[in-house]
């Protein structure tokens, strides 16, 4: 079966005066059908727009697409005419984002805001809407969801927002969810409950998620594959347990060592510097100028991508792996 | 041994007015009768959610508000009833880190400026060797003295909290409040301000008080660890205690929630329902009653009393009695 979702070589820039800003740099990567893939990464990596692009929710311009392609089911969104597109973007993929606080509108009752989604994609008279939309208040788990439907944002905790905007996004039964931080915002407590009703929400639907966060923790909880970015391009994609139990780039091994962990007495193992800015990333591997274990050739050249050998569909950006993987072939 | 820093029974009461014409009506109880030592040299980590009261705690740990009642005593001397030249005398004992490297910074000053000003004001530098005394301190937190003339939108995230490190160390305090220090910066950044500290820390022998919402950084950093929850601290416990055998049911449900990247390993699942009460209206008895799995109806009607249950070890719920 073909993956739900394809990305070739997508690059994705904006262009400001100054300079052209490449976020996301020839990236690859397949969504399977119910499977859930994390993105990770820090902050100005490109992986929130990534996430954007698959949406092609990006103002253009400043932004554009450079290369690649992006197949849904058999289209490819990066081609679809704009009219097609917005029959795609809450009904076959949808998403949450970071922020609940500001991504409702603050002058339409929560209900309003769910049944948009439902009227305009599913024929649905507003009164049929209505009871839909009371029973995915239900599913999301909010209280007494008969006051709720007519209350405004503003009437609603942090927590309770983001459940709304959950609801938003599965009212029509989406393919594919992307989360974009969905729980960054929220407190640690909080955070759980929305994780958990995530996973028993794609356990009932078979959705397919997009996972986007920094967040290492969540990712172990949480998704079936991984795909760690650094400076716009994907340095290290695995399965979850793969990524934590033999992370293979200096960059994933760095992040994982940098995390505080059960041992006080080990100090923590920081990577030295910080993110390139986007518009100047280095020459050869862009994480080159912080990699402890950098060779010659790691400055000149970006590294290829290598199949490791220890489980099937690992994959990372790395010199260091090169000759292995010759001498195996 | 007395402690460097003691609180006892602090309160801050915020007035929220219900409109132009009407009166007083609401008070929001940030922090509700908070007691509290730190020893010298010690770290003590302050965790809880978001509007839970800690940052309060250690703004009024500091004298940088005037608490509603309770006192606050460093080294003995009770700050608040301090006239305004005493405190002066004793500001640059007891310095603050922020959270935002962004906000906290001057963008019109350069880092000489930044941090040079509190020295040449406590008397710590003059115009001859303020220089050299800037370097120094910037040499102690990893900043190239080079960066001296530059001015704040140069820097990353990471350099910035480095600058705000040192515009606290460059007084010698003795005390240091770390307002979630960490929270804005990437993990791989993190963890070099977190090394930084732990090695000032160790050099210095400063007492900290670090407030975080990061379990995780602060079981690495705290020998002492306390829990607030709506302005009460619920449990207080060395820190490997706590995370071993935590007492308060909503310290087992935090220990709980926080992803870990060996999930397989985490305890028992206590996942908490229903969000964080709002501090203008607190649930009566104990706050955390209407989210508690094990809620009985004494804690209905009954605040429980904070009871000690070990050495080092208090905790404020009925169950331990």
């Amino acid at each position: 079966m073909p993956p739900l979702l394809s990305i070739d070589n997508l690059s994705t820039s904006f262009h400001t005066d100054d300079a052209v800003v490449k976020a996301v740099r020839g990236i690859d990567l397949q969504i399977g059908h119910g499977e859930t893939l994390a993105i990770v990464g820090e902050s100005g990596c490109g992986k929130s727009v990534t996430a954007l692009s698959i949406l092609r929710l990006l103002a253009m311009p400043p932004a554009s697409f450079d290369s690649g392609s992006i197949k849904f089911n058999g289209n490819d969104l990066l081609h679809l005419p704009e009219k097609e597109m917005r029959n795609v973007r809450g009904n076959d993929i949808s998403m949450i984002f970071q922020e609940p606080m500001t991504s409702l509108n603050p002058i339409f009752t929560v209900g309003d805001q769910i049944s948009e989604a439902i009227v305009l994609h599913q024929n649905k008279t507003s009164a049929e809407a209505r009871e839909h939309v009371l029973d995915l208040l239900k599913k999301v788990a909010i209280p007494s969801p008969e006051t709720r439907i007519d209350q405004y944002p503003h009437e609603l905790s942090g927590g309770m927002k983001q459940r709304v905007m959950i609801a938003i996004a599965i009212a029509c039964r989406p393919s594919l969810l992307i989360a974009d931080e969905p729980t960054t915002a929220l407190d640690v407590t909080i955070q759980a409950q929305i994780l958990n009703l995530l996973s028993s929400l794609k356990q009932e639907t078979r959705m397919s998620i997009l996972l986007i966060t920094h967040n290492l923790g969540i990712v172990a909880q949480f998704a079936d594959r991984v795909a760690v970015m650094y400076a716009g391009k994907i340095v290290e994609e695995s399965p979850v347990e793969t990524l934590f139990d033999n992370p293979t780039h200096p960059y994933t091994r760095g992040l994982l060592n940098s995390l505080p962990g059960d041992d006080r007495e080990r100090k923590l193992e920081s990577i030295p510097g910080a993110v390139p800015h986007p518009s100047y990333f280095p020459e050869g591997c862009s994480f080159h100028p912080r990699c402890k274990d950098i060779m010659p050739v790691c400055k000149q050249q970006q590294p290829p991508e290598i199949n490791m050998t220890d489980t099937a569909n690992h994959r990372t950006a790395c010199w260091l792996y090169e000759t292995t993987s010759q001498e195996n072939s | 041994m007395t402690p460097l820093v003691s609180i006892r029974s602090l309160k801050k009461y915020f007035p929220v007015n219900g409109g132009f014409f009407s009166n007083i009506e609401h008070q929001v109880k940030a922090v509700d009768d908070v007691s509290i030592d730190i020893a010298e040299g010690e770290t003590l980590g302050l965790v809880g959610e978001s509007g839970c009261g800690k940052t309060t705690v250690g703004r009024l740990s500091i004298c940088l508000m005037e608490p509603t009642s309770g006192e606050v005593y460093f080294d003995g001397v009770s700050i608040h009833d301090l006239n305004p030249a005493d405190l002066r005398q004793l500001r640059p004992k007891m310095q603050i880190i922020f959270q935002d490297p962004y906000s906290s910074l001057n963008p019109r000053f350069s880092v000489e400026r930044i941090i040079g000003e509190a020295m040449t004001i406590h008397g710590l530098a003059d115009r001859n060797n303020l220089k050299s005394k800037v370097k120094q301190v910037m040499d102690k937190v990893g900043l190239p003295s080079s960066f001296m003339n530059r001015y704040p939108h140069e820097f990353s995230g990471g350099q910035r909290q480095r600058i705000g490190i040192a515009r606290a160390l460059a007084l010698n305090p003795r005390y240091l409040v770390c307002d979630e220090p960490v929270s804005a910066l990437d993990v791989s950044i993190q963890a070099q301000i977190i090394n930084l500290l732990q090695e000032l820390r160790e050099q210095e022998n400063i007492s900290l008080l670090f407030i975080s919402h990061d379990l995780n950084v602060v079981k690495y950093l705290s020998h002492r660890t306390a829990v607030m929850y709506l302005g009460q601290i619920i449990e207080t416990a060395p820190t490997d205690t706590l995370n071993k055998n935590a007492a308060h049911p909503y310290t087992q449900a935090l220990l709980a929630s926080k992803p870990s990247i060996r999930p397989d390993k985490a305890g028992k699942q206590v996942h908490l329902s229903g969000d964080v009460p709002s501090p203008l209206n607190p649930p009566a008895g104990c706050h955390f009653h209407p989210r508690c799995p094990e809620a009985t109806d004494r804690c209905r009607v009954e605040p429980p009393a904070t009871r000690r249950i070990e050495h080092q070890h208090t905790v404020k719920c009925h169950l331990h009695e």
